[in-house]
C-alpha cells in the first residue's frame, strides 16, 4: 500500500468536498472543489485507490501546496 | 628511426585516460545508481559518433629518473558527436576522479567546451556531476598563483556569451554544486534525474557550518526542491530518461541563432478541427477548463513539450510544432489562481520569451489572462517588478507572434501577451478590459452600491446587465482582432500562419538585442 499526498496548488478555500473517507477513487476523479480567484478548482485524484484521509473541510483556508487529502493505492 | 616507441606510448595513454577512475571508481559509481561520463555521452549521441578531444590529457606521474610512472586522467570528458544526425559539443565531469572536483587539465576541458560550442556555431550540451573548487587545490603550498591573472577573461563570460550564440543544454546526473551548479542555472533547457541528483549552492556539510542546520543534500536540493524554484526546468525519473529529454529539446531548436529553426515534414492534417474545441470554455466564467488539452488538439499530434511545469504553474510554456514548424507555445492556466501572473510565472514567462526571441522561434499564445495576481503575498513577492519585466521581454520581442484570445485578458498583464505585429484571433468566448466584471464592478459603482438599500443585490444585478451587453462581435467589426473563429479553425488558421511567416524566418538570423539570460 502506497499513500499519496493530494497537495492543493493554490491559495484558497475549501468550496464542496465531493468524497468520503473509504471512497474508491480513479486518477483524475474530482475530490474536493476549491475556490480561489473567484474560481472553481477542482482537486483530483493523482492515481486509482481509496481515499484514506481528508484533512480540511467545507469553508476551510488552504495555503498553497498544502495536504489536503491521502490516498492510498 | 622511427616514432613508433612515442606512438606506443601515446596509444598506451589513450587507454588509460578510459580507464576513468580505475574499475573500483567506476563500481562506486555505479553502486551509487549512477552512469559513468562516457556512459552518459553514448546514451546521448547517436551510436558510435563520440569524436573525443584532448584524449590524452592528464597529470602525469613521474619518478626521480624520469620514468612515467602513470597519470590521473582529467575528470572532464569533452568532444564533438550527432544528436539526430546533427553535430554537437557535450562535456561532463567525471565523477569517479576526485568526486568530480577539477583538476587542472579537467578545469580548462570544461571551460574549453563553451568555447568550442561557439566556436564551431553548434549546441553544448552538459552532463554535470561534481563540487567545483576545493580548499585543497586553493591552499597547496607552491602549487597555488593567487588566481587569474589580472587581464585574464573572466570565466564566467563565455558561459553567458554561449547563450546568446548557440543552445545550451545541462542534464544533472548526481550532485551538482559551486561552479557547475551555476552552469546548470546558465542553460537554456535543464533537466535533472528524481532518485540520483542534487542541486546546491553549498552542500551540507557548509551549511551546517555557516547556519547551524543539519539537512542532507537531497533535502536541501533534490528534485521536489528544484521542479518548483525553477532552478531546473524539467526531472525525469532516469537518467536515461533525463538524457532523452535533452535530445528532444534540442530537436526544435536550431543549430545557432545564425542559422534558421529545422522545419520538418508533417503527418498531421493542417485541416484537422477537434469538435471539443467548441465546447472548451464554459459559459460560466467560475468554472475551470484543461487549457493543456486545448494546446494539444491544436499543435501537431504528440509535439507539445512542456518546460517547468511546476514552477510558476499559473503559466504553461513549451515548446511544439505546427504543420512541421517549431514554435514557442505559451497559455495561461486558469487552474492555478484562474491563470494569473504570479512573481514567479512573470520570471518563466520572460526566460521563456527570450529563448524564442534568441533562437527566431516563433511563438503561439493562448491567452486567458485575469491579470497579475493580487493580495498581500503577490505584492511581497514584488510581482508588479518580474510582471513588467514579462511585458518588457514581449513588447521588444523581434519573431513572428500568434496570439489567440481564447477567454480573458485584464489588466496590465496582458500586455505580456502581445509582440509587435502580432497576429491576433480571437475565439466567441474573450472578454477583455481593464479590470474583470466582478471587481470592476465594485470600484466604479461604489457609490451606486453603497446607496441602495440593498447593495449585495445591487452589485450584482449591476454585474449581470454588463454582463448581458458582452459581445465579442465589435471587435471583429472595428478590426481590432485580424479574425474572430470558430475554436475548430485554430489549427487550419495556424497553419496558415505559419506558411506565411516562412520567408520572415528565412531573413531572421544572427543575435538579438536581448538575449537570453540565466
Amino acid at each position: 500500500m502506497a499513500k499519496h499526498n493530494v497537495e492543493s496548488e493554490v491559495t484558497g478555500s475549501v468550496w464542496k468536498v465531493q468524497v468520503e473517507v473509504g471512497d474508491a477513487v480513479s486518477e483524475g476523479d474530482v475530490l474536493l472543489i476549491l475556490e480561489s480567484m473567484k474560481m472553481e478548482i477542482p482537486v483530483e485524484s493523482p492515481t486509482d485507490g481509496t481515499v484514506a484521509e481528508l484533512r480540511v473541510e467545507p469553508e476551510e483556508a488552504v495555503q498553497e501546496d498544502q495536504v489536503v487529502a491521502v490516498i492510498e493505492s | 628511426m622511427s616514432w613508433a616507441k612515442e606512438v606506443e606510448e601515446l596509444n598506451r595513454r589513450r587507454e588509460l585516460a578510459k580507464q576513468q577512475g580505475g574499475p573500483e571508481g567506476v563500481a562506486k559509481q555505479h553502486g551509487y545508481g549512477r552512469l559513468t561520463i562516457r556512459e552518459r555521452i553514448d546514451t546521448l549521441l547517436d551510436e558510435g559518433s563520440f569524436q573525443e578531444q584532448g584524449k590524452a590529457t592528464a597529470i602525469p606521474d613521474y619518478d626521480d629518473d624520469d620514468n612515467f610512472l602513470g597519470f590521473v586522467p582529467a575528470n572532464y570528458v569533452l568532444g564533438f558527436g550527432r544528436i539526430n544526425d546533427r553535430r554537437v559539443v557535450v562535456g561532463g565531469e567525471d565523477f569517479t576522479l576526485k568526486g568530480g572536483s577539477p583538476n587542472s587539465a579537467g578545469l580548462r576541458k570544461s571551460i574549453y567546451a563553451e568555447h568550442l560550442a561557439v566556436q564551431y556555431k553548434i549546441p553544448l550540451v552538459r552532463m554535470l556531476e561534481g563540487g567545483g573548487g576545493s580548499v585543497k587545490s586553493s591552499g597547496r603550498r607552491g602549487g597555488a598563483s593567487g588566481g587569474e591573472s589580472v587581464f585574464g577573461e573572466p570565466r564566467f563570460k563565455i558561459i553567458c556569451d554561449a547563450m546568446g550564440e548557440v543552445p545550451v543544454v545541462s542534464m544533472a546526473g548526481g550532485a551538482v554544486a559551486g561552479f557547475p551548479a551555476g552552469r546548470m542555472a546558465a542553460s537554456h533547457f535543464s533537466v535533472m534525474s528524481a532518485e540520483t541528483a542534487q542541486i546546491l549552492v553549498a552542500g551540507p556539510k557548509v551549511v551546517e557550518r555557516a547556519l547551524g542546520v543539519d539537512m542532507t543534500k537531497d533535502e536541501l536540493g533534490g528534485a521536489h526542491i528544484h521542479a518548483k524554484s525553477g532552478v531546473v526546468d524539467n526531472v525525469a525519473a532516469t537518467e536515461a530518461d533525463a538524457l532523452m529529454e535533452c535530445r528532444r529539446f534540442l530537436s526544435y531548436l536550431p543549430n545557432s541563432v545564425y542559422t534558421r529553426t529545422p522545419r520538418s515534414a508533417c503527418d498531421d492534417s493542417k485541416e484537422r478541427m477537434e469538435e471539443e474545441l467548441l465546447h472548451m470554455v464554459p459559459r460560466d466564467s467560475r468554472s475551470v477548463f484543461n487549457m493543456r488539452t486545448v494546446i494539444e488538439m491544436i499543435v501537431d499530434l504528440d509535439s507539445f513539450f512542456e518546460i517547468g511545469k511546476h514552477f510558476g504553474r499559473s503559466q504553461i510554456a513549451g515548446l511544439a510544432r505546427i504543420d512541421g514548424q517549431p514554435v514557442g507555445i505559451l497559455a495561461n492556466n486558469n487552474r492555478v489562481y484562474a491563470g494569473a501572473m504570479t512573481a514567479e510565472a512573470a520570471q518563466k514567462y520572460r526566460r521563456f520569451v527570450e529563448l524564442c526571441d534568441t533562437f527566431h522561434i516563433p511563438v503561439v499564445n493562448f491567452i486567458d489572462q485575469p491579470g497579475f495576481m493580487i493580495g498581500p503575498d503577490a505584492e511581497k513577492k514584488g510581482t508588479i517588478r518580474y510582471g513588467m519585466a514579462a511585458v518588457a521581454a514581449a513588447a521588444q520581442a523581434t519573431m513572428p507572434w500568434c496570439a489567440i484570445q481564447v477567454h480573458k485578458g485584464f489588466g496590465v498583464a496582458t500586455a505580456a501577451h502581445y509582440a509587435p505585429n502580432a497576429y491576433v484571433l480571437a475565439w466567441p468566448s474573450v472578454e477583455s478590459g481593464a479590470l474583470p466584471l466582478e471587481g470592476g464592478v465594485a470600484v466604479a459603482f461604489h457609490r451606486e452600491i453603497e446607496a441602495a438599500d440593498d447593495p449585495v443585490a445591487k452589485r450584482t444585478e449591476i454585474e449581470e446587465r454588463l454582463r448581458a451587453a458582452r459581445s465579442p462581435f465589435p471587435r471583429a467589426e472595428s478590426f481590432g482582432v485580424h479574425e474572430l473563429i470558430d475554436p475548430r479553425e485554430t489549427r487550419p488558421a495556424l497553419c496558415q500562419w505559419i506558411d506565411w511567416i516562412q520567408p520572415q524566418l528565412d531573413e531572421l538570423k544572427g543575435p538579438v538585442r536581448f538575449t537570453m539570460r540565466p
